[in-house]
């Protein structure tokens, strides 16, 4: 029987408190889980016969469902969805060589959540508007070029284009201020993706304490106020997927 | 305040679920990991979905709480 690993760890409780803990949990397959320990932490696995079931999308989320409710009792690294092992022997060795790595990761994230916030915009009007201002500084051929060629248009056009880029960039960058500035007070650890489409213009994860959940949502809730022209989306609380630094061959 | 943010929906709650457990947490690899058949075709299958985020551009949501959907 294979084993499949849900989340790493955090222990504050004794051996046998943690195992019933996670007992009453059914793993994707159906089996029980159940926790391998090493010192204070540990890896939640649950057996799994990759003969009898189909991998796939319903199952992902399952994996996910069994993580939050995990991460409801315990403070955890979740792994990533699919990560299958030979035997308990296997998992331990992970656990026990790669201890301080786990260890140092889940002080990190100790009693604290993720939330995700996506800024999503009408490229059309957004870029027009961002558009008119970078044209305030008029772009000419003379500037550049001795000639006025087909080529030298062409390579004008570029040159517009690469400018309306760096404007977008800075207007994502200006709006990155604004939202640090909400947060201030709260003083997450976050992670930003400037310009991941034309449309989702900013990708940001935040890092936040159980404890200042609710002052965060409503300085979200007051940021959102003042961009009627924007897209907020804001989720969470995840478990601190997006804050995990392991990835690394074992 | 608060719950007038909240705002839930199904669709985008299983993007980034999706997202989450394919492309984030802790990534164990090396000889101690099976191979388990068609993961590598679900993974892709999966991202594909992820691409819909783009949908999203017209909806005006707030906060999204992660409900899992049940099974």
């Amino acid at each position: 029987m294979d084993k499949i690993i849900y989340a790493v760890t955090g222990n504050n409780c004794s051996q046998e408190e943690l195992n019933s803990l996670v007992k009453g949990i059914s793993g994707i397959s159906g089996s029980s889980l159940y926790a391998l320990s090493f010192k204070n932490i540990s890896i939640t696995v649950s057996d799994f016969s990759s003969s009898k079931f189909v991998v796939d999308k319903e199952m992902a989320i399952d994996f996910a469902r069994i993580i939050e409710q995990l991460s409801q009792k315990l403070t955890l690294l979740p792994v990533r969805f699919g990560t299958f092992l030979k035997s308990d022997e296997d998992i331990l060795k992970l656990l026990t060589d790669h201890y301080d790595s786990f260890y140092n990761n889940l002080i990190k994230v100790w009693d604290k959540d993720e939330f995700g916030l996506k800024v999503i915009w009408d490229y059309a009007k957004g870029s027009e508007k961002i558009k008119e201002e970078s044209e305030k500084e008029v772009v000419k051929s003379d500037t550049y070029f001795s000639k006025n060629t087909v080529h030298t248009n062409y390579l004008l056009e570029k040159i517009k284009k690469h400018k309306l880029e760096d404007a977008l960039l800075r207007h994502v960058e200006k709006l990155i201020e604004e939202i640090s500035g909400f947060l201030a007070e709260i003083n997450p650890e976050c992670k930003f993706k400037k310009m991941v489409s034309n449309s989702l213009i900013l990708d940001g994860v935040f890092l936040i304490e159980k404890d200042k959940k609710d002052e965060f949502i409503q300085a979200i809730g007051a940021l959102k106020q003042q961009h009627n022209d924007l897209h907020l989306l804001l989720t969470g609380p995840w478990p601190p997927y997006s804050f995990v630094e392991i990835d690394q061959s074992f | 305040m608060q719950e007038n943010v909240i705002d839930q929906s199904k669709d985008i709650t299983i993007l980034e679920i999706l997202d989450r457990v394919l492309n984030k947490g802790v990534v164990i690899t090396g000889d101690i990991v099976i191979s388990v058949a068609n993961i590598d075709l679900v993974y892709l299958g999966l991202k594909l979905i992820l691409t819909s985020v783009e949908t999203m551009q017209q909806r005006h949501l707030s906060v999204v709480k992660p409900n899992h959907p049940q099974k």
